[in-house]
């Protein structure tokens, strides 16, 4: 079916979008703050990354043309930034006044790269991004590099991430998403916490920036329109918010499944349907995780080891016994 | 050490919650307050611990101010409270909340959780067995895997109490510790609450509505009214004061003997 450089396009792009799953969920699953903003982090990462390699001769304003070794990290460190910025008022706000302002933000990113066109080429974006090994690798052979960059990109994600989650850190940060007031009275600086949180989430998801960028070949800002922030989150619910391996499984379940449909062969005059029916069959595959795995492929629950309540030991205790019967479990 | 209160007040729009009320509570003795519902109780609980700062007046940790320190701070000071309504961490395993509450803030930042130095993974083996010593001492080592919202209203309110513990506090305030638990619990609470005070001078300020636990165990107690201090002093002293009788007993009574 179709030809192997294919998927390994479609893999490399579910590993991307598996990276950056795994980022929210640090801050979303764990951290409890609902971030709608992904797409404005990735934003600033890829034109940081961009701005810092690109060819002097195309004539932007600020082109120092550095390396892409020393421009990857400081993407990440400079989203890192950015989201400072964007926490450290945004947290003030709880949940759903969160997550507008997160969206607002991410839209007010896009709009300053237009803006600034001297900086960035604007609408006109930036061609020919830098990729590494392609001196060594060339033509379609370099689709398996980049498939690999990705998958270790992936790779070392799952293991930053899985650290943070089965670390100390992690268990405050879900003790005060589940219950800020109790986590206050124990001492814990909760704002703090969050912020900090929130930076780590920028810098994880400045470093997978330039991975996008690899992959994508030329920048310009409708790429970060909100639909990514959209497919991200739809991956890391249906493969389990607050568990480990969730937005690994989900986005990979997700991409493919998404390219699977693009592939369906209809009549030519036809393809227009095909092209709308694809939004519906992934709200088709979200409502079928929902409604069979509520809690995602992966659930918190599995990821952190609750055990079951043992027997004997009646729920209820300050009821008679026969009541506890009826409502224990 | 002592809890010191001057003057507080607490008002709600036009309501007194809290009506400069001044009160001495030392850090290692057993203190209750009763009242009847709405007599300011919870407020002022809410006042100490930070969570709702006073209008008016101040509130002393030994020689330290705390009235408008932020929860958290007042937290770290060694005053521990516990909540009316126990929630809790919803989803965490009573282990998991438990050493949650022992985590110190050098193990609760993101490069800590990368590179877990030999200093956190020393405190979380520690806090471990402490979790265990701690559950067992409170009858419920065999909840330890269970997630919180799987346990029974009486076993959450003892994993308030165990939670708290696990913080090292200087003193306890405890917001109904013996609502909702079950008699034989409440046994081993009030021994407990006792030992802690007894044999490691950790003292505890409580409100609840079960008199008769109360009484046994407080070494002195506070009645407020309405938002005033009505009356203190030994539980023997209270019990036989009329105004007490009249306002909290004479009202309540009948509602306080079935809790």
């Amino acid at each position: 079916m179709t030809n192997p450089i294919f998927w390994v396009g479609v893999l490399t792009l579910a590993a991307i979008y598996a990276s950056l799953a795994m980022a929210l969920n640090v801050e979303s699953g764990w951290g409890g703050m609902w971030d709608l903003g992904i797409a404005g982090l990735l934003a600033a990462g890829s034109y940081c990354y961009v701005i810092l390699t690109a060819d002097p001769d195309l004539g932007m304003r600020f082109a120092p043309g550095l390396s892409m070794w020393v421009a990857w990290p400081l993407s990440a460190l400079f989203t890192g930034l950015v989201a400072f910025a964007i926490g450290a008022p945004a947290l003030r706000l709880r949940r759903e006044y969160f997550l507008i302002t997160t969206l607002a933000f991410a839209e007010i990113i896009r709009q300053l790269v237009v803006i600034q066109a001297d900086l960035t080429r604007g609408t006109l974006g930036v061609p020919n991004i830098n990729r590494p090994f392609d001196s060594f690798v060339t033509g379609r052979d370099y689709n398996y590099v980049l498939l690999g960059i990705a998958v270790a990109a992936a790779a070392v994600m799952y293991l930053v991430t899985r650290q943070i989650g089965i670390s100390p850190f992690g268990r405050t940060l879900r003790a005060a998403r589940d219950n800020e007031a109790v986590a206050l009275a124990l001492g814990k600086r909760v704002n703090r916490m969050r912020i900090k949180t929130f930076v780590l989430a920028g810098v994880l998801i400045g470093a997978t920036a330039p991975v996008y960028l690899f992959y994508i070949r030329a920048v310009s800002p409708q790429l970060f329109a909100p639909g990514i922030t959209f497919t991200v989150w739809t991956a890391l619910v249906i493969g389990g918010l607050g568990s480990i391996r969730g937005g690994l499984a989900g986005a990979f379940v997700l991409i493919v499944f998404t390219e699977a449909v693009g592939l369906i062969e209809v009549d030519p005059s036809h393809i227009n349907i095909l092209v709308a029916i694809e939004p519906f069959m992934v709200g088709l595959l979200l409502v079928l995780v929902l409604r069979f795995r509520p809690d995602g492929l992966f659930s918190e629950r599995s990821a952190f080891g609750a055990g079951n309540r043992p027997a004997g030991r009646s729920a209820g205790d300050s009821r008679p016994a026969g009541a506890a019967q009826g409502s224990g479990g | 050490m002592e809890l010191v209160l001057d003057t507080v007040r607490k008002t709600f729009g036009g309501v007194v919650a809290v009506d400069d009320v001044s009160a001495v509570m030392p850090q290692d003795r057993v203190t209750a307050l009763i009242g009847p519902n709405g007599a300011g109780k919870t407020t002022l609980f809410n006042a100490i611990t930070g969570f709702d700062p006073p209008d008016r007046g101040s509130i002393s940790f030994g020689d330290q101010r705390i009235d408008g320190l932020p929860p958290w701070r007042v937290a770290e000071l060694g005053l521990i409270r516990t909540f009316q309504t126990p929630v809790g961490f919803t989803t965490l395993t009573v282990r998991e909340s438990l050493l949650a509450a022992a985590t110190p803030h050098f193990a609760e930042t993101p490069l800590g959780a990368l590179g877990l130095s030999r200093k956190a993974r020393d405190h979380e083996r520690a806090s471990g067995d402490r979790a265990e010593e701690i559950s067992a001492e409170l009858g419920m080592a065999d909840l330890l895997d269970v997630r919180t919202d799987e346990l029974s209203a009486g076993d959450r309110k003892l994993l308030e109490f165990a939670r708290s513990l696990m913080a090292e506090p200087k003193m306890l305030l405890l917001d109904e510790p013996a609502a909702a638990v079950a008699p034989a619990n409440i046994g081993r609470l009030s021994q407990l609450v006792r030992r802690l005070c007894d044999e490691r001078g950790l003292g505890s300020l409580i409100i609840d509505h079960n008199l008769s636990f109360l009484m046994q165990i407080a070494d002195e107690v506070h009645v407020l009214d309405r938002g005033a201090l009505l009356a203190s002093g030994p539980p023997a002293e209270i019990a036989a004061n009329p105004d007490v009788m009249r306002v909290y007993l004479g009202e309540d009574g009948a509602k306080d003997s079935e809790a």
